[in-house]
């Protein structure tokens, strides 16, 4: 190619770069991403080793508009009745393929613009790790291989409706990715492994970001020579482009394998026991009674930690709390039953590393330690307030003696543990004494307090000594938008909120005098809802006796609907 | 039709092209010189398509074209025709959302004109050649029909090329237009070759030194506007009545028929030929 057609080809790249940049679907599909990335990291902690994939999912949906914008530009000539016109010109079909090819480099501001808008998010929400340059590149090439596919549908069909088409086509991986599970998810141009945000930190070449990122390059690369050669008539440059075609698969295929190596079996040793044996893997700093033992990479956090369980605990007498400490501890929801994880690896292995897990302290009882979900904690917006409670909540039951842990796995979504049910402080008024504690570390006024707790519905049960009461789904208790403790406290009843709530009316400093003066017996399992009114002066709500019919009448459940608990005795 | 190769022209000898059964060329020859040729001929004549070989977008089945002595066939030689053209085709077609000057721009680039500053200045100098100076901010979209005739020719002019092939190039012009663009053709500097295809006879007439006329896929007269103009001598009379036996008779501006024919009356009254009646008479010997 003469020095004059080179410029020509560089002058028309830079006009469909430029256009490119923006491009009014680009630019959609910038912010689309971004809300793709939002919704994925909204409500956990972000990690750059789960972030920097997320990210890349994001980037998934500025492909699929680049991939469409492209071919719309490839096809323009023809689509436009321009062809004759353009054939014309000294500049060929193949140097202007070529041109809208190097014009992809228009998305790349797109692609940065989301990364730099992730990163600003992140750090505001305190984001822990490094970010994975790997998987961010990966997650740029992945947008230029959209773009470089729809050049290549562009050269042969031109109408709008094609683009389109190949936009989908080349979206419906992604969405189905979660079909797939072992190495064959990595043939999938993205994929966001679902237990990345739950790892205590990052698993060396687990995603394989670099062979992923490579094997999008070989796409993008056989995606070009297919364009070229749909416009290429000279029988040298065809060959010359079945060549690079057939390297470019070549590579696919080499790195497709590289993907598939399962991940060593040291490094998932290491993992399992760093998430199985906590109390090896988290060094604990003391704080008064309370220890708050946190993966080294999360360290950072323990100072968001402190504050609401300070909250709590300085409502509760010094006495109250000598000799006894409380243990804030991470816990991992992390399953060995995921392919995507520990493909390769025997079954028989996979069980061992499984029944590791399950054996978890964060899955036997507890009335000393609050485990919270790793990867939930610290949270922002509505659910910060929630987590914010729920700690709060289990500091305070430890604080009133009633269990913190009930190994019940309710907060795990992937481990299939031994459910031991939940105890029930039926009226109890240590229950109320835990919720008010918890209350004045919600930091939270008392008419948002009462507002961001979800009413009685009347929908939710549970079968004591063979009575029917009516519980208290407290804010966040599996709360779909993150789970914050790996297995709950006690289950909380409608009777012990009520009473909580009237007290938040009175004085504070009323209520904290109460509580000291007698502090064993509110605790007590036998001190009642009633006698605890009594001494602050209020009378007892009325408790919703179960579930009403239309006409206001109780209803009555077969018992057998709902199964039975203990009452919290201890 | 006889041809002399030279460097400085455009020479065609036994140009043949077949769509199907469709013969749109059988077997032309021609010589077109530096200067303005007019292409005259019916709808389906094989114009249209042999301006398109002209332009190297189109391939002939037989014959050879040499174009400044280069030849289309070759892959280099057919990139220098094509950076010494500028190309009308019949139908185009617009980027309806670009501006006109990103358009021409962009068209300026597919031409290889590749600095951005003299980019500019050939953009600006087309757009004032068709009158459209103010128009370069504007979108194609929002562009009348004739305007957007002037903007076709603009981007053939683009780089003033040596060799310039405007297919119907008048098409949805007004009378000022048509004749600004006579104007403008005939002042267009370095003397290039240009081929002109119009319906309008008038339009050869008036600028055109050389015309063909073209019939069923062959050229059928090249010579002057006045050579085919008096080629009807004789076989063009006016007269009060109209005559059966002329192969076309019209009324005239002041009331008389105008016939052409084969056998003009004994006491016709013979009137002077026009390019048109020339034009007409070919035509219609062809039909006979």
């Amino acid at each position: 190619m003469s020095l004059v057609s080179t410029r020509a080809v560089i002058g028309l790249a830079l006009v469909e770069a430029s256009r490119l940049t923006r491009s009014i679907l680009v630019l959609a599909g910038l912010v689309a991403g971004a809300l793709m990335v939002w919704v994925l990291v909204y409500g956990s902690q972000p990690v750059w080793w789960n972030g920097s994939w997320a990210i890349g999912y994001g980037q998934t949906v500025v492909s699929m508009a680049v991939l469409i914008a492209a071919q719309f530009a490839t096809g323009r000539a023809h689509r436009d009745g321009l062809a004759q016109l353009y054939d014309s010109f000294p500049s060929s079909a193949g140097r202007r393929t070529l041109a809208h090819l190097i014009g992809l480099a228009g998305a790349i501001p797109a692609a940065l613009v989301l990364i730099g808008l992730a990163t600003l998010v992140f750090e505001l929400q305190g984001v822990l790790g490094t970010p994975e340059l790997a998987a961010l590149v990966a997650g740029i090439l992945l947008v230029l291989a959209g773009g470089a596919i729809g050049v290549a549908i562009g050269t042969r069909f031109r109408h709008p409706l094609a683009g389109v088409l190949g936009g989908f086509v080349w979206f419906i991986p992604f969405s189905q990715s979660n079909r797939w599970t072992g190495s064959i998810t990595w043939l999938f141009p993205w994929v966001k492994p679902d237990q990345l945000a739950g790892l205590p930190g990052p698993l060396t070449g687990y995603p394989p970001a670099a062979a992923h990122a490579v094997e999008l390059a070989a796409i993008l690369v056989l995606a070009g020579a297919i364009a070229l050669a749909a416009v290429t008539v000279a029988r040298r440059s065809r060959i010359g482009l079945v060549a690079v075609a057939a390297a470019a698969i070549a590579t696919i295929v080499v790195t497709f394998t590289v993907q598939s190596q399962p991940v060593s079996t040291g490094d998932l040793n290491q993992l399992v026991s760093t998430v199985a044996n906590p109390s090896s893997a988290q060094p604990c700093t003391i704080s008064g009674e309370v220890q708050y033992c946190l993966y080294p990479a999360f360290d950072s956090k323990t100072a968001s930690l402190r504050s609401p369980v300070n909250e709590v605990l300085a409502h509760v007498p010094a006495a109250a709390q000598s000799g006894r400490t409380l243990t804030i501890s991470q816990y991992s929801g992390l399953s060995a039953d995921d392919s995507t994880l520990t493909h390769g690896h025997s079954a028989q292995q996979v069980a061992a590393w499984q029944n590791q897990l399950l054996n978890a302290p964060a899955n036997s009882p507890s009335s000393s330690t609050v485990y919270v979900n790793l990867g939930s904690w610290p949270t922002s917006g509505q659910q910060a307030a929630d987590a914010r409670f729920d700690l709060a909540l289990g500091a305070a039951e430890w604080a009133v003696g009633l269990p913190t842990n009930t190994g019940a796995g309710a907060g795990t979504s992937t481990v299939a543990g031994p459910v031991s049910p939940q105890c029930v402080p039926l009226n109890q008024a240590r229950e109320a004494v835990a919720i008010w504690l918890a209350a004045q570390a919600a930091e939270l006024p008392p008419s948002p307090f009462q507002k961001s707790y979800r009413s009685l519905d009347n929908s939710e049960f549970a079968q004591v000594n063979g009575a029917i009461i009516v519980t208290w789904p407290y804010p966040g208790e599996d709360d779909e938008d993150g789970d914050y403790f790996a297995s709950p406290g006690p289950q909380t009843t409608a009777a012990g909120y009520l009473l909580a709530q009237a007290m938040t009316k009175l004085p504070t400093a009323h209520v904290a005098s109460v509580l000291s003066a007698d502090w064993d017996n509110w605790t007590s399992a036998r001190t009642t809802d009633t006698q605890l009114a009594a001494a602050l002066g209020i009378s007892m709500p009325a408790v919703p006796s179960g579930l009403l019919g239309p006409s206001g009448q109780v209803l009555t459940l077969p018992s057998t609907m709902i199964p039975p608990q203990s009452e919290c005795t201890a | 039709m006889t041809v002399d190769v030279r460097n400085d022209g455009v020479l065609v000898e036994g140009l043949s092209r077949r769509y199907g059964q469709i013969r749109a060329l059988d077997g032309l020859n021609l010589n077109l010189e530096r200067g303005i040729t007019g292409l005259l001929g019916p709808n389906g004549a094989g114009k249209s398509t042999l301006m398109s070989v002209l332009a190297t977008v189109n391939e002939p089945d037989t014959g050879q074209v040499s174009v400044f002595g280069l030849n289309p066939r070759n892959g280099g030689e057919r990139v220098e025709i094509r950076r010494r053209l500028g190309y009308l085709p019949q139908e185009l077609g617009y980027h309806r959302h670009f501006t006109v000057a990103a358009f021409l721009d962009y068209v300026a680039i597919l031409k290889e004109i590749v600095g951005r500053r003299r980019r500019a200045e050939e953009v600006a100098r087309v757009l004032a050649l068709v009158g459209m100076e103010r128009f370069g901010r504007r979108r194609i979209r929002g562009l009348s029909g004739g305007f957007r005739q002037r903007l076709a020719i603009a981007q053939a002019l683009l780089g003033s090329p040596e060799l310039l092939i405007l297919d119907e190039p008048t098409a949805g012009l007004d009378t000022e237009q048509r004749l600004r663009f006579r104007e403008l053709l005939s002042n267009l500097p370095g003397d290039p070759v240009i081929v002109l295809s119009t319906h309008q006879a008038d339009d050869i007439a008036a600028i055109c030194p050389r015309v063909v006329v073209m019939l069923d896929g062959q050229v059928r007269f090249a010579g002057t506007p006045a050579a085919l103009a008096e080629s009807a001598a004789g076989h063009v009379w006016t007269a009060d009545q109209r005559n059966e036996s002329a192969h076309l008779s019209w009324r005239d501006g002041d009331a008389r028929w105008r016939h052409i024919g084969d056998h003009p009356p004994a006491d016709h009254e013979a009137a002077k030929p026009t390019v048109e009646d020339g034009y007409l008479m070919l035509s219609q010997t062809k039909e006979a």
